[in-house]
């Protein structure tokens, strides 16, 4: 017990006082502009608190922050690096559109709406999984080129097929029946909120508690011992990446469903949200439970971004602009992020360093012979 | 990294903290607030607002943009114009609120409509309207007004534009200068407000093809976008590899992209004027790229906001629908006047001006004197008869009439 305090206790510590060095340095920025950085801090992380809906808006946020972060989580956890989480998510959001837009029954309407974005997303994911395991195709390549993929192909989708004949810049609303029901009404938080934290927990138990889950981890460790250990790395990496994207589409599909209703045939509403995942993930530490805390401070982010222009405006004064905001956000993301991405790095380098020396030594006992 | 290390590093950033607090806790944050012109030439108010002895109470305004948002020199700015010229003359407050993104609409809209310091909440943007419908509906005793759009809540205010009668004018212009014989039209997302503009345009081209014989082909394309300026340089540079030498710019930031790349082509062809040219829109755009853009089509988005706050101040807010058309000082062609006003409102914005205003101000109108009276005077006629009602030109805002109206004047679109 003590020692799984310490294991919580330094990243805790090391993401409070990244926040410190990112409020300062946009301190700075703020001062600079000309704004009172008081106002503009307490606006930031305090706006979500001003009243307990705005609190509960602000926590519909985590939804799309939550999974696309779980997106990228159990990639990396198989050491694959997924950036495809935004078109992923695309995707997910296009076919639980589709299917929203069908006569069902209600209750297994939402189900298989669900279930059929995870599929789809997850399918999307192996692509780029499979491509890894059978031809060592990068990652990072792959999923790009699969993210302007997935835009484009729901792009086409959603203005000759899906399009709203009255409105022929966005699809056709999803049926009632599809919807997400409000946890609370006037607010934007539906059931995809509650379906969500399960999610996290799911991959917590998922990774940690199951033969799979440790496949997983042992070949992001070090994929050769899993090898040797009697693990299939390639199975491992492309399940791990239908898992990755299986979670991004489950994003798109809660966006549509228990959100807009709808997609911009420019995607405009759902833009992003899939590398934002990516931050989240990071200062999550790529652990589910890290990410919900994570996604939580973002969503508070997000929420401040608005309410600083608001606070900042009074006495005829012109309140902050949002480029502003989102250059001070960007910079304590930035600083949050680091401490994620460096234990992330230095394992990578560990973890070369003893391939080398492995090989090195195997390489000397031939010689020797 | 040691303890004692990190405790050091701890009580240095918190003494930066204090220190910069203490630093600017006194003096109170003084930045001077942007200062709009006073409207010299601007708002030619043809409704002049009624007249009260009350004096006016401190009212308070929020602003809502859309996701595209400030510094597209249209549309946005044009609104944050109108909004800024209501806190000189009015003494209103007012609170500018740019979304991130567009899951922030509903949930901010509720947050300004329930903390119930707004006297009107204006939406800026079609955009917006199923967010503003629905709060709409939950607060039924807060203004609301919506740029572009409208909903059928009676506490919502229809900002609406004849975008048709302008287009009609600058489509008479585009049609007498082409030299190919081809236009181009430039849209954003597709829209209903924007089938105002093609409608409009198409009949203006028409009008001059019955009054000449000329034979004007058009071609149109919808970028599906209001924010990509690159994706709209590209479009058109497609657009003048046709041949098309007259492009009408209907696609706010993305818009801006048809000024650079008419600009870009003359420039490469070494030529001081057009054609080809641009023709702006929304605000005044002629002195972008002077030489090049040979008129505007003026949007008074300031106008249709200014007089949503003015009607608020003096207590004679009404819902629904609010059209501003050439009569009401809602749309028209620039002129010099507005180039002068325009370029004095982009200076006071920050915006650096291409060339000194004097010089700006000859190469227009060494550009319009290109063309013959004639064709000012067809469009000026015809601005007289739209005023008197002789002349209706069609709009439309169903995506299947829209088409009709193509296939009646033969309008293709880019690459298909």
């Amino acid at each position: 017990m003590r020692l799984d305090l310490r294991r919580y206790a330094k990243p805790l510590a090391e993401s409070a006082l990244s926040v410190l060095i990112g409020v300062a340095v946009g301190t700075l920025l703020v001062i600079l502009a000309g704004y009172s950085p008081v106002v503009f801090f307490k606006a930031l992380f305090g706006g979500a608190f001003r009243s307990r809906n705005a609190f509960l808006d602000t926590l519909s946020y985590m939804v799309p922050l939550t999974l696309t972060a779980i997106s990228f989580a159990v990639a990396a956890r198989a050491s694959v690096f997924n950036i495809g989480a935004e078109g992923q998510m695309y995707i997910g959001a296009l076919v639980a559109n589709a299917i929203g837009v069908m006569a069902l029954p209600n209750g297994a309407h939402q189900v298989v709406a669900i279930l059929a974005a995870f599929l789809a997303g997850g399918l999307w994911g192996w692509i780029a999984g499979i491509l890894k395991a059978k031809r060592q195709v990068n990652e990072v390549v792959s999923t790009i080129m699969l993210n302007w993929l997935a835009f484009y192909l729901v792009n086409y989708v959603a203005t000759y097929h899906l399009y709203d004949p009255k409105a022929p810049y966005k699809t056709e609303y999803v049926r009632e029946t599809a919807r997400l029901p409000e946890l609370i009404p006037r607010t934007s938080l539906t059931l995809d909120w509650v379906l969500t934290i399960l999610i996290a927990f799911l991959m917590f138990f998922l990774v940690w508690k199951t033969s799979l889950g440790y496949e997983i981890r042992a070949t992001g460790i070090n994929p050769t011992a899993a090898e040797y250990g009697g693990v299939d790395p390639s199975k491992v990496i492309s399940i791990s990446m239908f898992l990755s994207g299986g979670a991004g589409g489950l994003a798109g599909a809660f966006l549509v469903l228990g959100r807009f209703g709808f997609i911009t045939t420019t995607l405009t509403n759902i833009l992003n949200w899939g590398f934002d995942g990516i931050a989240v993930s990071l200062v999550g530490r790529n652990h589910p439970i890290g990410i919900l805390f994570s996604a939580l401070f973002f969503a508070l982010l997000y929420n401040g971004a608005l309410e600083v222009q608001v606070a900042t405006a009074t006495g005829g004064k012109t309140g902050v602009p949002i480029e502003l905001v989102l250059a001070v956000m960007g910079i304590i993301v930035i600083a949050v992020a680091v401490p994620g991405l460096w234990d992330m790095v230095q394992e990578r380098l560990l973890l070369r360093r003893k391939r080398v020396e492995v090989r090195g030594e195997a390489a000397g006992t031939v010689g020797g012979e | 990294m040691s303890k004692g290390q990190l405790i050091g590093i701890l009580v240095v950033l918190i003494v930066i903290v204090a220190g910069v607090w203490y630093a600017t806790r006194p003096k109170a944050p003084a930045t001077p607030a942007p200062t709009t012109p006073a409207p010299t030439t601007a708002a030619p108010t043809t409704t002049a607002p009624p007249q009260t002895t009350a004096p006016p109470k401190k009212v308070k305004v929020a602003v809502m943009f859309d996701i595209g948002g400030r510094g597209d020199l249209g549309f946005n700015d044009m609104a944050w114009m109108g909004a800024e010229r209501a806190k000189k003359d009015f003494g209103v407050e007012v609170t500018y609120v740019q979304p991130r993104s567009e899951a922030d609409y509903i949930p901010r809209l509720r947050e300004l409509a329930g903390s119930g310091e707004y006297d009107l909440i204006i939406g800026v943007g079609f955009l917006l309207t199923d967010a503003i419908h629905q709060v709409a509906q939950e607060y039924p005793n807060q203004y609301f007004a919506i740029v572009d759009s409208l909903t059928p809540d009676p506490n919502v205010r229809g900002i609406l534009f004849k975008e048709n009668e302008g287009s009609a004018l600058v489509g008479i212009l585009a049609a007498y200068v082409t030299e190919n014989n081809k236009v181009g039209v430039v849209l954003g997302m597709e829209i209903p407000v924007l089938y105002h503009f093609e409608a409009g345009f198409y009949w203006g081209v028409n009008y001059v093809e019955n009054k000449t014989g000329k034979d004007v082909q058009i071609i149109y394309k919808y970028t599906g976008s209001f924010i990509d300026r690159a994706l709209g340089k590209q479009v058109s540079e497609g657009m003048l590899a046709q041949g098309a030498d007259v492009l009408y710019n209907v696609a706010g930031l993305t818009g801006l992209g048809v000024l650079d790349a008419v600009h870009d082509f003359n420039v490469q062809h070494g030529k001081e004027f057009g054609p080809p040219f641009a023709i702006g829109v929304d605000s005044c755009q002629d002195w972008m790229y002077p030489g090049h853009v040979i008129a505007s089509m003026m949007k008074r988005v300031d106008n249709g906001v200014y007089y949503a706050i003015r009607d608020v101040v003096y207590g004679n807010f009404t819902g629904g629908i609010a059209a501003y058309g050439i009569k009401e000082g809602g749309v028209g062609i620039s002129g010099l006047e507005e180039l002068q006003a325009f370029m004095q409102i982009a200076q006071e914005m920050g915006t650096e001006l291409p060339d000194a205003p004097e010089n700006i101000v000859a190469k227009w109108q060494q550009m319009r004197a290109m063309y013959p009276e004639e064709v000012w005077n067809t469009i000026e006629e015809v601005k007289q008869k739209i005023i008197s009602g002789e002349i209706q030109v069609p709009t439309t805002d169903s995506p299947e009439e829209i088409q009709a109206i193509r296939q009646r004047y033969g309008v293709g679109v880019l690459g298909g």
